[in-house]
């Protein structure tokens, strides 16, 4: 099950670097977050970890409904264009996206020995390299704003896969500086107004 | 304990009234009670723990803390601000002090995390507040960087707790568990986290290859954001380096040495030129604050903890008021102390700011010189008992030569610095600026009498 849901999860993550329309980007952010807190949920249910589960949950809550439909409305009210065309083409893309997808499996190599779930960890990481990817690819502000936080999804299933969950106190605090993001990005959006 | 969060969060309450800006000084200054306590009375928890060289770098965080509050008494004066964004800087100085302070007070990992991505995103708001496109630009460009260098940051905390967490449980998470115990952890995976993470904290302070932004949001931004980077961001990274080298140092100290002294040579090499290029007092200093970041990491490293400590903390010191003094100092690409040598307060302004600027370069009695002297030493004692000999004294050699760039550079600003008076258009030098300079020096010249100390926090 896990595996089906962390091929979604990078699935989405993919779809999100051919997206030339800004609102079905932060579409596939959401079910990106969405697979993410499935995935929290199912591992945090069958290890039975409170804190997975609640962090789950929060992600569900957080990433997949609040935080796309706040940037939606921040995206309508300050008319940001929503026209956004990759600097790098589709057909590049494909070539480099599953070079990105081998190399995180051949960087992983000399550590697989110390985690159990080592091709999660390997997925993680080459998430993460995709949502740098989706920074360094657009130009206007608002993708990048979407690849943070497609960062923090990445970071946030590294944490799951490589460490069975970070302490509470910690996740809860990632969530904190999320907000704090979200609030910073309206107001510097404002501003530019 | 609680109490040193406490001004930060009553400047956070208090931006919301009506700001009387020498009662948020005062409030700020309150904080030097509980790091003084903190300084004397250690204390371990499983979030929050101050060892002595937490509460050190706690101590002079809380005085550039104060000394920038200060300097913020006359900042409408200086630029032309409205009284919400006034507001709005005490506000996002409140929430980024509190970061800096959890970040430094912190034994978790984590909550060592989530206080600098605290103060990272309070910052990016106060770029902004200068109100020009060229800050607008800058704040976006700090927003993309600083994420970039902070995710780094935690992508290498994961690692290296999943590299404890088999031995360690949850304590894997904690600075004080991991260095007690860094024989215990696997040693490959930890040693991958740490290179990820240094390499983020290094990204923040504008390590190769991101060298020229943080001078580029300093020059943009409001001159105190400069003094914030400096005096307050920088000691909580720093402090971040120090612990985690701690703990590489026991499992594999040739791989720390040889990755911190690549690094460090690269980033001078180029940090030297874009020095001597340079033509304005804030680049200049933003630049000079990444060499001497260099310079602490390589003491560090090398062994020098007394050379680190002390160069540390003068750089702390010496910075911020530099920083601050640019308000006092033109600001239109030129070396130029402008009108201000009316008055015995504005003949004391070149004089205070001539003595950082020379202390900054290490000339006797400056901390800083010291500093060099003694770390110069360990750099060279830590090459006597390598196997690459030749090469370490090579590196010691580009270090110098490059560093005498840096000496070159502030010698000539200090000759080419003009003090002239143009007459009608004077600038009035206002007495809280005086005082913030004063509080600087005070806390620079107790730093050399506090050498005994300094040289017993790592023992």
């Amino acid at each position: 099950m896990v595996d089906v849901l962390i091929g979604f999860f990078l699935a989405t993550l993919i779809t999100e670097l051919f997206s030339t329309r800004l609102f079905k980007l932060i579409y596939w952010y959401a079910l990106n977050s969405l697979f993410l807190g499935l995935i929290a949920l199912y591992i945090g249910f069958n290890i039975d970890d409170k804190a997975m589960i609640i962090t789950g949950f929060l992600t569900l809550f957080l990433k997949a409904i609040i935080i796309p439909y706040i940037l939606k409305v921040y995206f309508l009210r300050f008319n940001i264009p929503r026209r956004i065309i990759p600097k790098i083409t589709i057909q590049y893309s494909i070539i480099l996206i599953p070079i990105v997808l081998v190399f995180t499996f051949y960087l992983i190599t000399p550590i697989l020995h110390n985690f159990t779930h080592a091709n999660y960890v390997s997925i993680a990481i080459s998430a993460l390299f995709l949502a740098i990817l989706l920074i360094i690819e657009h130009k206007n502000i608002a993708p990048k704003i979407v690849g943070f936080l497609s960062i923090e999804n990445s970071l946030f299933l590294l944490g799951i896969s490589a460490t069975d969950g970070m302490p509470m106190m910690v996740e809860l605090g990632i969530f904190v500086d999320l907000m704090m993001l979200v609030v910073v990005i309206n107001l510097l959006l404002k501003e530019a107004k | 304990m609680s109490f040193v969060f406490l001004p930060p969060i009553v400047i956070f309450v208090l931006s919301y009234f009506k700001i009387h800006r020498v009662l948020m000084s005062l409030v700020a200054s309150s904080v030097i009670i509980p790091a003084i306590y903190i300084l004397t009375h250690h204390f371990e928890s499983s979030y929050f723990y101050a060892d002595k060289l937490g509460s050190f770098v706690l101590l002079v965080s809380s005085i550039v803390g104060i000394g920038i509050s200060i300097s913020l008494i006359s900042l409408p004066e200086r630029i032309k601000m409205s009284e919400k964004n006034i507001k709005k800087i005490y506000r996002f100085f409140g929430i980024f002090w509190l970061g800096v302070t959890i970040s430094i007070l912190a034994n978790n990992m984590g909550i060592y995390w989530i206080g600098l991505e605290f103060a990272t995103l309070s910052t990016v708001y106060m770029i902004k507040l200068n109100n020009t496109d060229v800050a607008n630009k800058q704040a976006w460009k700090y927003l993309i960087v600083g994420v970039i260098g902070i995710s780094l940051i935690l992508f290498g905390i994961i690692l290296m707790y999943s590299a404890g967490k088999n031995a360690l449980n949850e304590n894997a998470m904690n600075f004080y568990a991991l260095s007690l115990n860094s024989k215990k952890i696997e040693g490959f995976l930890f040693e991958i986290g740490f290179l990820i993470a240094v390499t983020g904290m290094f990204i923040k302070m504008g390590f190769f290859p991101m060298n020229l932004w943080l001078a580029d949001i300093e020059r943009a931004s409001i001159y105190p954001i400069g003094a914030l980077f400096s005096g307050i961001l920088e000691s909580a990274i720093i402090l971040g380096f120090f612990r985690l080298t701690k703990i590489e140092e026991h499992i594999n100290y040739s791989h720390l040495i040889g990755f911190v002294y690549i690094y460090g040579l690269i980033t001078l090499f180029i940090i030297v030129f874009l020095m001597y290029r340079t033509k304005d007092f804030i680049r200049l200093f933003s630049f000079s604050g990444i060499e001497h970041m260099v310079l602490i990491s390589l003491f560090w490293v090398s062994g020098g903890y007394f050379a680190a400590l002390l160069h540390f903390a003068a750089h702390a010191f010496f910075k911020p008021a530099l920083f601050l003094s640019t308000g006092l100092l033109e600001q239109t690409k030129k070396y130029l102390f402008k009108g201000a040598l009316n008055g015995y307060k504005n003949k004391l302004v070149p004089i205070l700011v001539s003595m950082l600027l020379l202390g900054v370069i290490s000339l006797p009695p400056s901390p800083m010189f010291f500093s060099e002297i003694y770390g110069f030493k360990a750099m060279i004692d830590v090459s006597k008992d390598s196997h690459y000999f030749l090469l370490m004294i090579f590196g010691v050699f580009i270090v110098l030569t490059l560093l005498s760039v840096v000496f070159y550079k502030f010698v000539n600003v200090y000759q080419e610095a003009v003090y002239e008076s143009d007459g009608n258009n004077n600038k009035k030098v206002y007495k809280s600026e005086i005082f913030m300079l004063l509080w600087f020096l005070t806390a620079l010249i107790g730093l050399l009498f506090s050498f005994d100390y300094i040289d017993g926090i790592i023992r």
